[in-house]
């Protein structure tokens, strides 16, 4: 051994000084070495499948759709034609058309606002912040609400129209909209008054997470004054079933 | 100069630190969305989410053409179309949350503490889980529904009161609305984490009777 001598002392100060970096060196070799470990044999081996799976059911599924506003506007035409025949069927087939604009089933066209909703871009965000950086499902719920709150006649996120029992499902950091795979940013169109619009995204109290995630953490979202907008018609199913009127 | 083989080493780890620092962060900072990044856990609940939407979207296609071919023959035949007609403005009017609706469902009761935005999540959920009407309390959730909290604490349905105990009923699937409010990791086990002290029961009913909107929508 060295002994207590200058030369010691020095050799000393040198393995601490290598032990500090070593520790780290190490932990950081096996935090590498997890975040590869994560990507599992399981993962590795079913998704490709499920995958193919996924993908293949959303195509299905807009060819699904599709078919089903041909066969809506095959109805509605016939309908039409019929309530030509006489005065109680057409004011049955206006009392239908009134209903399908508000419910979402028709093109609606107007002022409002444009939002825009996004991971952030920029940050360095550290493990635990990831979380605050990005935009989840339940931030557009919020903002939805808002919209509805700030008198919204029609809102489309990423052209999916919400009507009454559209929801915003999220499955890992997958979120799906009207059954439709949607990921960030997230452009959501509000057809309404654009003064009370805008003072509910500007009043303080609303959205407060949001904009503190925004301020400190880098979180894309944006509400802008616009004009000439337009959202599509509601393509999903209406999916009354249960309910019966009494 | 004299070289000081610590000081080499010292550089040569801390170069080696810094590149896999960078790694580290960078490979953390670049969050990707891609489904590929998935787990086959939820990717397999993704599948299973839209299996369900393909099929309910199929059930309507059937429907609607069976409908479609109703509507010509009852034309052809001089009866014209108004049975088709009154179905359809009756449908439409459940889905707007006009009529007051019955059927089958679930109901959520909560007791306790509890606030805005996680009714709205409820509903949200509910929604998921295929609900095709809602309530809470006596207040009927329309498709532009918005929910806040007075300064007092109580929450409000479209601006109106609504007190606790709150019962949130739900008219649809009442097997499948179950599962997915009670599953393990589910809503309801989150909110019993985050609002301790607060009692949350979920019950299946047969007959749920739901009131129609206070105001319609424009």
């Amino acid at each position: 051994m060295t002994g207590d001598t200058p030369r010691g002392r020095t050799r000393r100060a040198h393995s601490l000084a290598l032990l500090l970096p070593a520790v780290l060196f190490g932990l950081l070799v096996t935090v590498q070495w997890r975040t590869q470990q994560d990507r599992s044999q399981l993962t590795v081996r079913y998704n490709a499948p499920l995958l193919d799976a996924a993908s293949s059911l959303q195509n299905e599924q807009n060819g699904l759709k599709a078919q089903l506003a041909d066969l809506r506007s095959q109805l509605d035409e016939i309908q039409r034609n019929a309530a030509t025949q006489s005065g109680a069927a057409r004011e049955l087939q206006a009392r239908i058309e009134d209903l399908q604009a508000r419910a979402g089933l028709t093109e609606r066209s107007g002022d409002g606002v444009t939002i825009t909703l996004d991971d952030s871009r920029t940050a360095s965000a550290a493990l635990k912040e990831i979380d605050k950086s990005i935009c989840h499902a339940t931030d557009l719920t919020d903002i939805i609400n808002a919209a509805w709150r700030g008198g919204a006649d029609a809102i489309a996120v990423n052209d999916e129209r919400i009507v009454g029992t559209s929801s915003v499902y999220c499955v890992g950091s997958t979120i799906m909209v009207n059954g439709t795979l949607l990921s960030p940013p997230f452009a959501l169109v509000v057809i309404g008054p654009q003064n009370t619009l805008l003072a509910t995204y500007d009043d303080p109290s609303q959205l407060r997470d949001i904009k503190l995630r925004r301020d400190v953490y880098g979180l894309g979202f944006r509400v802008t004054r616009a004009s000439g907008l337009k959202v599509g018609p509601y393509r999903g199913a209406l999916n009354v079933r249960y309910a019966t009127p009494r | 100069m004299r070289t000081n083989p610590g000081a080499i080493w010292l550089t040569a780890v801390a170069l080696f630190l810094g590149v896999l620092a960078v790694t580290q962060v960078r490979a953390q900072d670049v969050y990707s969305r891609s489904l590929q990044l998935e787990t086959p856990a939820s990717l397999t609940t993704l599948i299973a989410g839209l299996a369900e939407r393909n099929n309910a979207v199929r059930d309507e296609i059937v429907d609607l053409r069976l409908r479609t071919t109703t509507a010509r023959d009852a034309i052809s035949s001089g009866k014209g179309s108004l049975a088709e007609a009154e179905r359809q403005l009756a449908q439409l009017r459940v889905f707007e949350g006009e009529s007051a609706v019955s059927g089958p469902g679930i109901t959520v009761r909560i007791d306790g503490s509890f606030d805005d935005r996680a009714l709205s999540d409820l509903i949200n959920e509910l929604r998921n889980a295929g609900a095709e009407a809602i309530a809470v309390n006596t207040e009927r959730v329309g498709p532009r529904s918005w929910f806040a909290a007075t300064t007092g604490g109580a929450l409000t349905v479209d601006g109106t009161a609504v007190n606790g105990p709150w019962a949130v009923r739900a008219i649809g699937a009442s097997d499948v609305m179950h599962v997915a409010m009670t599953r393990t990791g589910g809503i309801i086990g989150q909110f019993e984490l985050i609002y301790r002290g607060t009692r949350f029961s979920v019950s299946k009913d047969t007959a749920i009777d739901l009131p129609a909107l206070r105001t319609a929508l424009r």
